[in-house]
């Protein structure tokens, strides 16, 4: 049985070829099923098989990787995932098992993953394959490897490039979310990865700490606390772990990157409330807006060509887009009195913000970039705030307090398939999903 | 609301007690009376700025929903603060920008600062040194009063001075 997939291999002369041109297959294949998706049919059905293993310690990674794949790939929300049929593997000549892939098509999978796990030189080594299972045909073979503490790694790193092979995108593996918890009894920040796990305590201000965002690249994090006694900005190098506040007299809040060596942020010095840019050293670069009253909570295009933010210029807040190139500006809200946490897509073509609904409810929208498309995903579940799109566009992360406490949440871009995030103590606010992935 | 002022005028006589020689009955009754205050205590005042979260000497000033705008009782509070310091000159306030729960909290730190400003620039239009006046907004991140009705979000409305 294990050697089942060892014995299933490409003559290889195109194996040869596949190493040679992966890139050009793999967009091939990926048309094809970027169609289906797109189609509006339903998720993709595959077949994870736990990779094979012989030993005591090489079985265990198997299983634990196996655990890891299945819980990444279901996170993501696009497949479909079958129990392997038992007769996977048609040993009609016991020294050349195969794949029996009318066994995988009877089943309905369009999709067979499955592999190998090694030890060499004490690492974990990973070797997986997927067919497309109608053509019987190979799309991906790779290997991974890592050490032992490092498994949940390696097989994520399998979740990233199939769902990058059969949707044309880059997938949340990887990704990180920065957020804000009382656990500790004040507000510090704290980030997690992806799915909620790996929580770890990133500030111990012991004064209120607010609105953390990673830069793109993921080198910097920016927020802000009350350490100085004021509302101040903080951009700290993750690779020094150096500190440096931002902005002078007055408040300095609610920072977002417009890229990787650029943050935007409210600051008050001159008198009234505008956005600015600062650089990395916290030194201002740019003064953005120009109106009286609140200019608060920027949120950029992808190529950093717009900003959506929020402003009072009009009364009650609502949503704004000022083009940097030639400083015009457009509201682009009229639904709603009050209207704050922008958050651009990825993609670029839809921002998602808030409304405070009368009756109190406050509840999360989205709107496409130029003022159309307006869709309201949640509602009846008290206050939905601080929407913040995963880095391949498909999944929001959110506030809600519709269990009590406030906690985090995520769904679908869409609004479908809402579900806590993180399980720990205290309050969860704030979230950020980062671009980068680690 | 009522229940709270006479709460915050009883601590304070206590408290007033402790620290001079008038009678606990004095104090009392002054209490049960709500008594204007004379200028010699300014720190038994009671009314519109004061409640059992600001006991003096200066007095708080409170703001409508989503509004840094200052109501007559407002600008009337403000001038007696605005006296108080004139009459202390090696004294300072610190004016704490405040808004209550609802709307979202990153605004809301901007919004109480426009709290905190407003407070601050009536003042120094009042003649006090702006030297003497330092702001800050805590948004909603600390409110005075729990629960989430008309009466705890009036009260958490406010720009809170606390003397150093």
């Amino acid at each position: 049985m294990r050697s089942s997939i060892n014995t299933v291999q490409l003559p290889l002369i195109i194996f040869l070829f596949l190493l040679s041109m992966p890139l050009r297959l793999s967009a091939e294949e990926t048309g094809e099923y970027i169609a289906i998706r797109k189609e509006g049919s339903a998720k993709i059905a595959i077949v994870l098989r736990q990779p094979d293993a012989k030993g005591k310690r090489e079985t265990g990674w198997a299983q634990s990787l196996d655990s890891v794949i299945h819980e990444g790939l279901a996170f993501t929300g696009f497949f479909n995932i079958l129990p392997a049929p038992l007769n996977i593997v048609d040993t009609t000549n016991p020294k050349n098992p195969v794949l029996n892939f009318g066994a995988l098509n009877s089943v309905g999978s369009e999709i067979y993953a499955g592999g190998k796990v090694t030890k060499q030189s004490g690492e974990v080594v990973l070797d997986m394959e997927v067919y497309e299972t109608l053509s019987s045909k190979q799309i991906l073979r790779k290997t991974y490897t890592g050490r032992e503490e490092q498994i949940r790694s390696v097989g994520l790193a399998f979740c990233a490039d199939l769902v990058q092979l059969l949707t044309g995108k880059k997938s949340v593996f990887g990704t990180k979310i920065a957020f804000v918890s009382t656990r500790t009894g004040t507000k510090e920040i704290y980030q997690c990865d992806f799915d909620g796990q790996n929580v770890a305590q990133l500030t111990s201000s012991r004064s209120i700490s607010l609105t953390p965002v990673f830069s793109p690249d993921g080198r910097y994090l920016s927020w802000t606390d009350f350490t100085s006694g004021r509302p101040n900005l903080y951009i700290r190098d993750l690779t020094t772990s150096q500190t440096v506040p931002a902005g002078k007299n007055g408040v300095s809040i609610d920072p977002a990157w417009r890229n990787s060596t650029e943050v935007a942020t409210t600051l008050s010095f001159e008198g009234d409330q505008e956005i600015y840019l600062v650089r990395t050293d916290g030194s201002i670069a740019q003064r953005v807006t120009r109106s009286r009253g609140i200019d608060l909570s920027p949120t950029f295009s992808p190529d950093g060509g717009k900003m959506a933010f929020v402003s009072s210029r009009n009364g009650l807040p609502q949503i704004f887009v000022q083009d940097l190139g030639t400083g015009a500006v457009k509201r682009l809200t009229f639904s709603g009195r009050y209207n704050t946490q922008p958050s651009w897509s990825p993609a670029g073509d839809k921002i998602a913000y808030t409304t405070w609904e009368n009756g109190g409810e406050i509840n999360i929208f989205t709107i496409n970039a130029d003022g159309t498309g307006l869709v309201k995903l949640t509602s009846r579940c008290r206050e939905n705030e601080s929407p913040s799109w995963s880095p391949d566009g498909d999944m929001i992360v959110f506030t809600s307090n519709r269990d009590g406490k406030k906690k985090l949440y995520v769904m679908n871009a869409s609004g479908e398939n809402q579900r806590p995030l993180v399980k720990m103590d205290g309050e969860q606010m704030q979230p950020s999903w980062s671009l980068f992935r680690k | 609301m009522k229940k709270h002022v006479l709460y915050g005028v009883l601590v304070f006589a206590l408290m007033a007690t402790a620290g001079c020689s008038s009678s606990n009955n004095a104090a009392s009754n002054e209490a049960a009376n709500q008594q204007p205050v004379t200028t010699e205590q300014p720190a038994l005042k009671t009314g519109y700025g004061f409640d059992q979260w600001q006991q003096g000497p200066l007095g708080d000033v409170f703001y409508e929903f989503d509004s840094s705008d200052l109501s007559v009782e407002a600008q009337q509070q403000l001038k007696d603060n605005a006296s108080w310091l004139e009459s202390n000159p090696q004294k300072g306030t610190t004016i704490e920008g405040h808004c209550d729960s609802r709307g979202t909290s990153e605004y809301n730190i901007a919004l109480g600062e426009r709290r905190s400003a407003s407070a601050k620039e009536y003042l120094v239009r009042l003649g006090i040194a702006s030297s003497r006046l330092e702001t800050v907004s805590y948004g909603e991140e600390r409110p005075f009063a729990s629960g989430e009705n008309d009466e705890a979000w009036a009260k958490n409305r406010r720009a809170h001075f606390v003397v150093k």
